[in-house]
């Protein structure tokens, strides 16, 4: 189950952060996003030197915590998506295909004419974004579900 | 889900957001109007680059250096802004590219007007003709400014009209 999802200007400024849990572990959600965002930076500083993943925009598992696995996804445009999810095995396809429907959304947020650059998300796409963010995170368990049939 | 609006619609906005800012609030200072349409330009070219770059990355990996970005400017989104690639590109290596349009379409259905040339000297007239062209062309300006700087180059754009239609745009990449 993907518990949070995150996007990250390019000054490492938060720009949008939200959980899916019931439970009241927002600030250690944080915390993770927060440790992730060095391992992003480690992984642009340190390019691997060639293969076919040279330079993508999905960057792979970060890191795995007890709990999470931590996956990252870097814009040509210097925003960092991070999503943390509790599933131990995750096929790399699906969280490609997660972060593509996750890019368009934020895309489509940020067409927003009213949308200030830089600015959080939360406040005048609010209802937009979340929307759409939280069928794109019902789809993907829906196919990871379909999946275990 | 592609929404399209008419050529000749962008066109009149444009040509209206001109002379609006040039004759009606900024009627005395040019500078400032010009300052004004460039950061309408910027606002726009940093919401498009977000979404062009989108198309871009689907199957790409992501930009290494300045020259790809330039590059990415000259055909992919100069491709979807004005369905043309930029004709020629040149680059001193040192942070100045020069993208040069032989038909920029923004500028195809502009002339300058016989009957007011004839009435001024002619060098008065062409240089009022030379001016408000260069008007209409520092929304582009900020076009690219904002798609650069998205794109985590701050750079400075200069436009150059050498003979209409066509216009060359200077990139001064900011070190």
């Amino acid at each position: 189950m993907i518990v949070c999802v995150a996007v990250v200007g390019h000054q490492n400024n938060p720009l949008y952060i939200q959980s899916f849990t019931e439970a009241d572990d927002a600030l250690k959600l944080h915390h993770i996003v927060h440790c992730s965002l060095d391992v992003v930076d480690e992984r642009v500083n340190n390019p691997r030197k060639s293969g076919p993943t040279l330079n993508e925009t999905f960057l792979g598992l970060l890191y795995p915590t007890e709990n999470y696995k931590v996956y990252g996804y870097l814009t040509n445009t210097k925003v960092k998506f991070i999503m943390v999810t509790t599933d131990l095995d995750v096929r790399d396809a699906d969280v490609r295909s997660f972060f593509r429907r996750f890019h368009a959304a934020y895309v489509d947020a940020v067409s927003n004419p009213f949308h200030v650059p830089e600015q959080k998300l939360q406040y005048q796409v609010k209802a937009i974004d979340d929307c759409s963010l939280q069928t794109i995170v019902d789809y993907c368990h829906l196919s990871c579900i379909l999946d275990g049939i | 889900m592609g929404r399209e609006v008419a050529e000749s619609c962008v066109d009149s906005l444009l040509t209206e957001m001109v002379s609006t800012y040039c004759h009606r609030f900024y009627a005395n200072k040019p500078e400032l109007a010009a300052r004004r349409i460039e950061a309408i330009g910027y606002q726009v070219g940093h919401q498009l680059s977000e979404r062009f770059v989108f198309r871009y990355t689907m199957e790409r990996p992501r930009f290494t250096d300045h020259l790809e970005a330039i590059k990415f400017i000259c055909k992919d989104f100069w491709s979807e802004l004005f369905k043309k690639q930029i004709d020629n590109l040149k680059t001193n290596h040192r942070g100045t590219f020069v993208l040069q349009d032989n038909r920029f379409r923004w500028l195809t259905r502009m002339s300058v007007d016989p009957q007011n040339e004839s009435q001024d000297n002619s060098a008065d007239g062409e240089n009022k003709a030379a001016q408000a062209t260069s008007m209409h062309l520092y929304f582009p300006c900020g076009i690219i400014r904002g798609a650069l700087s998205n794109l985590g180059i701050p750079c400075a754009v200069s436009a150059d009209i050498s003979n209409l239609p066509a216009c060359s745009f200077v990139v001064r990449i900011k070190a």
